[in-house]
This record gives structure tokens, sequence and C-alpha cells, in this order.
């Protein structure tokens, strides 16, 4: 008797649950991102403009090998978010967007994310653009103040 | 489709698991919004802990009861022939199952890679504030707590320059709480608990919120002097970070998504503190793990629930 016996018409079914499967789970994985480092490299890119490996390593805020500063930028140029072109020996690497134009696009494809899922997605999206909001100087300033109000009553209190 | 003896147990305990977690995480997800709304008028402390709770029930359930009902009573009285017929509901099951514990692990590994990276990255000197080892990091981490299982409390220079001494204090405290409670661990159990329903994500948002709170209540100890150095703080520290989102599995003093204006209104007004006493929210997986034990002693029950995986199977 072998270990496993599949009949045709089960590995359609199967075939079938698994695309499903796929399916639903890749309307849910989340949109790339950059990872702390790579987000350390592109903010030097975006100050500096076109820079090699070495200009890049000398400005991180802690010492990386040349190899790691080298991978990093690679891979930031196989995602699409950097340009290079030779120059003597060494590529020199400079950013496709702007700042500017990146954060527009990551918003603008967080926010079509939400609002293709459930509704009540769409309402989290708005809850979180509202506590952010929140963080705004504005309201930091106000909170300042009734900090300020508060410490003056228990002063008085006090005295 | 015809399988062995051990590829029928993997199958039907991805199964189990599967249907198991559809049903806890259904009545769950019912229950969520009730729960949610009395967490409202509990202490944060008891709140998180329901709200956790049930969070990982589905999951604690799911898995208790495969170890403890479903694999026993197969091996017990589940014939060794090599082969036997599977329905295709109980291969589409088992692949359910297979494909929710992979997004987990998967979730969980991708948390703790990003999170030692994260620590690796903010590098950083080690240091001493009141008696407590910190990580003195050049990046702008403002006051942050992590790691699993020796959790490092981390503090942006930053942070050590434009706090005063209370508030930095008292910071730190609220850290100490996150870490005696070990709410790191906790998020990582989160991640690791699989679920097919979003709603039970709203939970884990109300737990967070309600663990920021409790921690923010024991460094405050209901003193209003600590609760306004903390709340100065949070807005310091609020207007020091970049913007950066943390990874999951770092805890932070003010996190990018957080209703600031809430927690600091509530360090305004702070409440006396009790002390921390076992409630219905432990009580009640204490009592269905018992129940699940009990069963599971019982021969003529274990019968039953294999008399159950025969109908999954087939």
């Amino acid at each position: 008797m072998p270990l496993l016996y599949v009949t045709p018409q089960f590995t359609i079914e199967c075939a079938t649950v698994c695309l499903i499967v796929t399916v639903f789970f890749k309307r849910s994985a989340p949109a790339s991102s950059l990872g702390h480092l790579e987000a350390c490299v592109m903010d030097i890119l975006w100050l500096r403009g076109e820079s090699n490996v070495r200009d890049v390593a000398e400005k991180l805020a802690r010492p990386l090998a040349y190899t790691t500063v080298m991978t990093t930028l690679d891979r930031l140029f196989k995602k699409g978010f950097l340009d290079r072109r030779k120059s003597e020996r060494a590529f020199r690497y400079s950013p496709r967007l702007s700042r500017l134009d990146w954060e527009r696009q990551r918003a603008g494809e967080l926010v079509a994310g939400f609002l293709a899922g459930p509704q009540q997605s769409g309402e989290l999206l708005i809850s979180c653009l509202v506590d952010n909001l929140g963080h705004d100087e504005a309201l930091l300033d106000e909170l300042e103040r009734k900090i300020k109000m508060k410490r003056q009553e228990l002063d008085r209190g006090k005295s | 489709m015809t399988l062995s003896f051990f590829a029928r147990l993997l199958l039907l305990s991805s199964a189990s698991f599967f249907i198991a977690q559809l049903l806890i995480g259904a009545l769950v997800a019912w229950i969520a919004p009730a729960a949610i709304r009395r967490a409202a008028f509990m202490r944060p402390e008891r709140a998180a802990r329901l709200l956790l709770s049930l969070r990982l029930l589905p999951a604690g359930f799911s898995t208790l009861a495969l170890a403890a009902l479903c694999v026993p009573s197969y091996f017990r009285f589940e014939p060794r022939i090599a082969g036997e017929e599977v329905g295709v509901l109980c291969a589409a099951a088992a692949i359910l199952g297979a494909a929710i514990c992979s997004v987990a692990m998967y979730r969980t590994l991708r948390a703790l890679i990003r999170s030692a990276l994260y620590v690796r990255e903010c590098g950083g000197l080690e240091s001493r504030i009141e008696g407590e080892i910190v990580w003195i990091v050049p990046h702008n981490a403002g006051v942050a707590l992590a790691g699993i299982v020796h959790p490092r409390l981390l503090i942006s220079e930053r942070a050590m320059t434009g706090l005063s001494h209370d508030q930095l204090v008292v910071a730190l405290r609220h850290e100490y709480a996150h870490r005696a409670s070990r709410d790191n661990l906790k998020r990582l159990l989160i991640l690791l608990a699989p679920t097919v329903f979003p709603r039970l994500r709203i939970l884990e948002q109300t737990w967070a919120k309600c663990a920021e709170w409790a921690a923010d209540d024991r460094a405050a100890e209901g003193e209003a002097g600590r609760s306004l150095a903390l709340a100065a703080a949070l807005v310091q520290v609020a207007r020091m970070q970049s913007g950066i989102a943390m990874p999951p599995l770092v805890t932070s003093l003010v996190d990018a998504d957080e209703d600031l204006s809430l927690r600091v209104e509530r360090l305004l007004r702070p409440a006396p503190v009790k002390g921390a006493n076992l409630g219905m929210e432990m009580v009640a997986p204490m009592g269905i793990a018992l129940l699940i034990a009990a069963i599971a002693m019982n021969p003529a029950s274990l019968r039953e629930v294999h008399h159950l995986l025969e109908i999954l199977l087939n």
C-alpha cells in the first residue's frame, strides 16, 4: 500500500482550495516598506543626492561594513527605490523618487489597501488618522498648556 | 485520498486545530464588542488581562484540545492500519489549519528578526540610571523596551538631554512596569496565536491601549506629581519621535498610532491604585483548562472524541 494515493479529482479540489487560500492571504499581505537601515540610507541619499557606497557608509550614524551598505544599496536598487550609474569603477546611486513623492505613493497604497478591505478597515483607518493628526504641534502645545495649569493648581494646593 | 497512520494523524491534527479555532474564534468575535465595552469600566490592568485572555482563547483552547484530547484518543483507539480514506472537507480544513499556522509563524519570525535587527542597529552604550541598566542609543528610540527574555531598556540621547530628571525617572518606571508584566512576551504570544477573524485584531489594539494605561498607573502609583511628570514626558517624547514606527516586539513610551491626548488627560486626573487581584478573566481560562483535563482523563469521553475524529476524517 503506498503511503499516499491521490486521485486526479482530489488534486483539482486541493488546488482550488490552495488558490483561494493564496488569493486570500495575498490580499491581506502588507505593502512592501523600508527596513530601519534602508530608511537611514534613503534619508542620506535624499539629503546628499547622488552618492557612492563609501559616501553613504561615512554618513551613517553607526559604523557598518562596506559590504553591508553595498548590499543595502543594491537591494534598494532592485526594489526600484534607486537609480545607479557606473562612475570609474564604482556605482553611484541616486533616489528614483523624491521623499515627498515616495511618501505620497506609500500613503496612496495604504489608503487604497484599507478602502478595498471590509468596512471595519476603513473605520480603523479613519480612527488612526484622527489619532495621528492628534500628535501635531498644536495639540502637543495644548496638552503642555494643560499640564502646566495642572502643575500650578497642584503647587497652589500645596502652599 | 488514502493516507498512512501518521499522515492521518498530522492531517487530523491540523484539521481539528482549524475547526476548533474557527468555532471558538467565532464565539470570541461575537462577544468581543461586549467585552471591550465591559473593559472600559474596569481597571486597566484587569481590562488588559481580560482582553488578552479572550484574544488568546481560540489558539490556546485549540492547542490544548489537540494535545489533551485529539492526539491521545487517536493513539488509543485508531487501528494501526496502513491506509484509510480521507474526505475532501477534512483535507481542506487541514490545509487551512496549516496555512493559518504558517502565517502566524511567519509573522512571529519576521517580528523577532525585525526587533533583533532594530536593537542591533540602535547600538548604544550601557549605563546605569537609578540602579538599573539602560542603553543610551544615538538613534531616535525615545524611551523603549526591546526584547523578550531579557528586555533591554533603550533611551535615546535626545530623550536623555530633553527630559527632566523627574520625567526620565517616571518614564523608566513606566517601562519597568511593561517589563514586570512581560508585555513584550504577550505581544509575541499574540503574534503566535493565529486567527481568521479580523474582530480579534480590535481586541489586540484595545489590549495594547489598556497595557499602556496599566503601565502608566503603575509608574505614577496614584501620585499627582508623578502623573504630571509622566504626562509631560509623553508630550516631550512625542515631539522627539520622528514617526518611524517601532518593530512589533518593541514597546515604546509613545506609539505613533495611539491617542496621546486621551492618555495625557487620564494622567491629569490620576485615580488611586488598588492591588491586582485574580479576577474572573483568569478564572475562566483556568476553568476551561481543567474541564479539558477532566475530559481527557475519562476513557469514555476519549472514545467519543475519537468517534468525532472519525466523522471528520471521512
